[in-house]
Parts: C-alpha cells; sequence; structure tokens
C-alpha cells in the first residue's frame, strides 16, 4: 500500500497521517478543548523525526521502522506484533470481565477488541494455513506409493 | 544446530558486515546464525552454502548442538 514512498519514509508517513487525522478529529469535535489537535500535531512531529531517525539505524529496531527488514528480522516483527495482540486480547478479557462483575455499562469496547482480535485469529488461520483439513494423504489415494509400502 | 559459517567467513578472511552484504541480510542476522540463535531459511541456507562453495549438508550439522 504505501510501496511507492521510499521504505525509510514509509513508517513516518503512516505515522504523520494518523497523528494528522487525530488532530482534525479533536479539532472537528471543536470546544473548549480545541488546542489538543495542536499538541497532537506536535507530538506527531517528534514521533515522526524519531522514526525517520531510529529507521537509519543499524539495528534490528532500526530495519523494522526503516521497511529493509530481512526473513530474521520480519519473524522478529512478527512475534512481537503477535505478543502485542495476546496482550490486548488478556487485556480485552480482563475489562470485559470486570465490567460485567460490577455492572458497568463500558463492557463493549472490550467485547469488539475481543471480537476484532479473535476474528483476526482465524482470519490468519484461515488465510496461512493450508485450508485443506480433510486432504487424504498422498499414499491412501493408490496414485503413488510410499517406498515404506513396497 | 551447529553450522560452519563462522568458521568459513574467517578463513575467507571476511567481516560479518561483508558477509551479511554479499547474502543481502543484516549484520545482526549472520551474527545470530553464527551463534545458533537463528536457524536461517532454506533459500538462505541454500545461498551460504553456495557462497562459500558448500553443500547445505556440510554448512549445517543437525546433529550437533550449536556452541559443541
Amino acid at each position: 500500500m504505501t510501496t511507492f514512498i521510499r521504505p525509510r519514509l514509509r513508517k513516518p508517513a503512516v505515522t504523520a497521517s494518523a497523528g494528522l487525522l487525530f488532530a482534525v478529529a479533536w479539532l472537528v469535535r471543536g470546544g473548549p478543548l480545541w488546542w489538543v489537535s495542536i499538541l497532537a500535531v506536535i507530538a506527531t512531529a517528534v514521533r515522526v523525526a524519531s522514526l525517520y531517525r531510529m529507521g537509519g539505524e543499524d539495528t534490528d529496531e532500526g530495519a523494522l521502522v526503516g521497511s529493509r527488514a530481512d526473513e530474521r528480522q520480519k519473524v522478529v516483527g512478527l512475534r512481537s506484533r503477535a505478543l502485542a495482540c495476546h496482550f490486548a486480547m488478556v487485556t480485552a478479557f480482563i475489562g470485559l470481565t470486570a465490567a460485567i462483575a460490577i455492572r458497568g455499562n463500558w463492557w463493549w469496547p472490550f467485547l469488539i477488541i475481543l471480537a476484532v482480535t479473535g476474528f483476526g485469529y482465524l482470519l490468519g488461520l484461515s488465510s496461512y494455513g493450508s485450508g485443506e483439513p480433510d486432504s487424504d494423504d498422498d499414499a491412501n489415494l493408490g496414485a503413488q506409493r510410499s517406498p515404506l509400502q513396497r | 544446530m551447529r553450522n560452519r559459517v563462522r568458521e568459513q567467513r574467517t578463513q575467507q578472511g571476511l567481516s560479518q558486515a561483508d558477509l551479511a552484504a554479499a547474502l543481502g541480510v543484516s549484520r545482526q542476522t549472520v551474527i545470530s546464525i553464527e551463534s545458533g540463535r537463528y536457524l536461517p531459511s532454506l533459500p538462505l541456507a541454500f545461498a551460504i552454502a553456495r557462497y562459500f562453495g558448500l553443500t547445505v549438508d556440510k554448512m549445517f550439522d543437525p546433529d550437533q548442538e550449536a556452541g559443541t
């Protein structure tokens, strides 16, 4: 999606877009707290600059931020994201359980997070798995015989 | 799994950065492979073996633990 942008600029560009979107949301909201949008823009600018600097470092984090990760660094990134998702699911479950226990009416955001992360997990299984749970072993089809069966 | 990456690299007088550049991976990945903390993918294992003119089974020994 962002392949037309230079690798080192991709993450900073995504961060800048997200930060600006957040700032616009505060501006549109209006009211006495409109100045939070200015803080959001400043914080985004600082974050974008630090991401750009980090993207040039000769470290695993630098390679991931700079979108030039090799196979091991991609695995490190994937594991970290999986761990973050696991934490999100556990936190959402704890929040949902606590909200139900004290009859709070703020249970639904936790349920949404739990449902979305759970759906993402199932989508991952169906996308990246073999997708053929009932397929037979070649040896049982009669087309080929395993050397062990001879 | 024990491997001969460090041995071959030092024999040829290469730095970890040189080997990383030749293989198209990061220096950190070469360090991880040499120490046995990371098992490379099959394509990368073949690339390493070919680079040193060895076969994959000569380069990587599954019967020995790393560091032994």
